[in-house]
């Protein structure tokens, strides 16, 4: 891996349209999925410094209840259901990207929301109230290139047209939350399920 | 053998050490077992010191004027004479300071009539110890000057704010400095009935507002007009109680569990409380509907420097805030002890004391201040009239008394910050989860900061861009040569 590999994330950030194309022609797939890993932590890891750190005036987290696993499991689950919602419509809808595609695609996309929130944690331990406006105005800014960086990624990844990509992001959403609804259905079911042994098995024991 | 004595004697040494030292910790942990509780900033009950104990019980047997019958209400004024309104023996009895009885009046002369009150609800008495009765049975209110002669009567009102079929029902009364009555009226849902001193009824004040349902709402709009007269009318809650204090602001208690369940009216009838606090006042925030579901406060008393506590008839729990909204303390509850209540319906304070009265076992429960709720109360007070200094001291000792008063911290906050001490200032601040007064105190640290070492930074940055320069040339240089050499 070289250092060329290590800068093509914030190539990809300034240039999405050149930087996306090269990620699905020209890179090797490999070094990009490490790199997307690579992302993925930093994620995670700028999520939990930013729970425990964050200056006192924007940091409205109840301490006790900082959970740095869940905070894995809130950045790993959405990335992962996206990616498999967005692969099952693309594979119907004519898309050309793989999963490995999309997948990096979409972490590539992640990179400002590090960039621009890891500092913040720091700065936000030296600001005002009335400075925290900068604060939520940099946070918010980050999500939307964050979002315009997926949609260029989704665009050239599948080679879709622009119109094409909008309506493939709202079907994903969609297919999002029926992904989310039959999670929950499947584990509720599984759960009454074991309720309904145990409860036999109970029933049993005691009877005797 | 003996090693192995020996070792059972070490086994049984160690033994005994465990258990006197289990013995030790549960001992430990029964004195400083909660006896009381408050909320945190974020909301969890957390372990707290009584502020107030239970020290007397006055009974009317024990105050020498025959028991109480389902007494409803208690008045007490400032120089500590309680009136009690014994409302089953159609009387009310003034206890002195002793809590003994020294008079009891059950009847009065008005227009050459003996008259009698008949299930009177409310008292109120005045400075000048002027007494108001709601003689909810006779559907008046009796007004007694301080020798228990009737001075005048207040009859069922006639106006055109009224309706043809409206009924007379006062149950709690309340006078201001310029004589107006407050009257609260059973089945009235417009608020409060305003009297002049001259008992002509002028208007309604304060009415609640209606909460609707957005599902009944729609449901109600879809239905004919047959239909919806048969549906549930939408009705502003009752008001449950009122007191007055001494700038003659209406403080007021409602069954209202959307809304405010305390409101502070002034004369327009406008809500003034103050929700400063982490949350806005009404009682319990956590219940469980086991335990008799939401607060039901059924009384309000009000004292000096905007200080009022709320009795919460579901769980006979007294809740006491600051003019700000901040929850100083909790005391009470229902039980068979001393200091917990059956059927609690009326609060007052006498000086620093605070007076329960229990409808069911007729009798009044006097809670005094513990150090912590003295300490409490003074750093409250000297706040309130702006001596920070002081408040700043007794704060202290209060935190002292209880780390978890996240409130107390914010008192001293203010006083380092008076004094310029600022970095000392934003840390309680912090730990009082102050955000909007941190924030004041941090951007003056940070100048103060800055303005110190201004020096020192611009040297270091100067120093820096010129560090980077010089690297920058280095490299071209650097650079350079290599082309030559090629």
């Amino acid at each position: 891996m070289n250092r060329e590999a290590l800068q093509h994330p914030l190539y990809v950030m300034v240039h999405p349209f050149n930087g996306y194309w090269d990620l699905k022609y020209e890179r090797s797939q490999k070094t990009s999925l490490i790199i997307s890993f690579g992302i993925l932590f930093m994620l995670i890891l700028t999520n939990v410094l930013g729970n425990q750190y964050s200056g006192f005036l924007v940091n409205m987290n109840n301490p006790r209840y900082l959970n740095s696993l869940l905070e894995a499991v809130y950045v790993l689950v959405p990335v992962l259901f996206w990616c498999v919602a967005n692969w099952s419509l693309t594979t119907l809808m004519d898309g050309e990207g793989k999963f490995t595609e999309i997948f990096i695609t979409t972490c590539f996309a992640l990179v400002p929301i590090v960039l621009i929130n890891f500092p913040w944690i720091w700065i936000s331990n030296f600001i005002s109230a009335q400075e925290s406006s900068f604060y939520y105005f940099f946070k918010n800014f980050a999500i939307l290139w964050s979002g315009l960086l997926l949609y260029v990624g989704i665009m050239t990844v599948h080679q879709f047209s622009p119109s094409k990509t909008i309506g493939t992001i709202l079907l994903t959403l969609l297919a999002m939350a029926f992904m989310a609804f039959l999670t929950l259905l499947f584990f509720s079911l599984v759960q009454q399920m074991i309720a309904f042994v145990s409860t036999i098995y109970q029933e049993i024991v005691l009877r005797r | 053998m003996v090693a192995r004595i020996k070792k059972l004697r070490t086994g049984l040494l160690a033994l005994c050490c465990l258990v006197s030292l289990g013995l030790g910790g549960e001992l430990a942990l029964a004195e400083s077992a909660a006896p009381s509780y408050n909320y945190s900033y974020w909301g969890n009950a957390v372990a707290a010191p009584s502020a107030y104990q239970a020290t007397t019980l006055i009974t009317g047997a024990s105050s020498g004027a025959g028991p109480f019958n389902n007494p409803q209400d208690i008045q007490v004024t400032a120089d500590k004479q309680i009136y009690v309104l014994d409302s089953g023996n159609n009387r009310f009895v003034i206890l002195d300071q002793d809590y003994k009885s020294v008079k009891t009046v059950d009847a009065f002369q008005f227009k050459g009539k003996a008259e009698k009150f008949n299930n009177p609800q409310g008292i109120y008495v005045t400075k000048q110890k002027e007494i108001y009765v709601a003689d909810t049975g006779n559907k008046r209110i009796v007004h007694l000057d301080s020798d228990f002669k009737a001075v005048g009567i207040i009859e069922a009102p006639k106006s055109e704010l009224l309706q043809a079929n409206f009924e007379f029902q006062p149950v709690r009364v309340a006078v201001d400095k310029a004589d107006r009555i407050y009257v609260m009226s059973a089945g009235v849902f417009d608020g409060f009935m305003e009297f002049g001193a001259d008992g002509v009824f002028k208007s309604f004040i304060g009415a609640n507002r209606v909460h609707v349902d957005a599902v009944e709402y729609f449901w109600k709009s879809i239905s004919t007009k047959a239909q919806r007269e048969q549906m549930v009318m939408y009705t502003p809650t009752e008001f449950t109680n009122l007191d007055i204090n001494d700038e003659g602001f209406l403080y007021a208690t409602n069954g209202d569990d959307y809304g405010d369940p305390i409101k502070k009216l002034n004369a327009q009838g406008a809500d003034i409380l103050r929700r400063e606090g982490y949350y806005k006042p009404s009682g319990d925030l956590m219940y469980s509907t086991r335990s008799g579901g939401a607060p039901r406060l059924v009384d309000i008393d009000v004292s000096d420097s905007e200080i009022y506590a709320v009795l919460d008839a579901s769980r006979g729990r007294v809740f006491t805030y600051n003019g700000d909204g901040y929850l100083l303390y909790i005391f009470g509850g229902i039980g068979n002890r001393m200091g917990e209540f059956n059927t609690p319906v009326a609060i007052e304070h006498s000086g620093d004391d605070i007076l329960v009265l229990d409808q069911a076992l007729g009798e009044i429960t006097v809670f005094q201040t513990t150090e912590y709720g003295r300490t409490l109360n003074s750093a409250v007070r000297s706040y309130y009239n702006g001596d920070e200094e002081m408040a700043s001291q007794e704060f202290s000792k209060v935190v002292n008394l209880n780390a978890n008063m996240e409130y107390a911290y914010a008192g001293i906050g203010k006083a380092y910050l008076r004094q310029g001490e600022y970095k000392e200032s934003a840390e309680y601040f912090e730990r009082s989860m102050d955000r909007t007064n941190y924030s004041k105190a941090f951007l003056l640290y940070r100048k103060e900061v800055l303005r110190g070492h201004f020096s020192t930074i611009m040297t270091a940055l100067i120093a820096l861009v010129a560090l980077w320069l010089g690297l920058r040339m280095y490299r071209k240089m650097k650079a350079r040569k290599k082309v030559e050499l090629h």
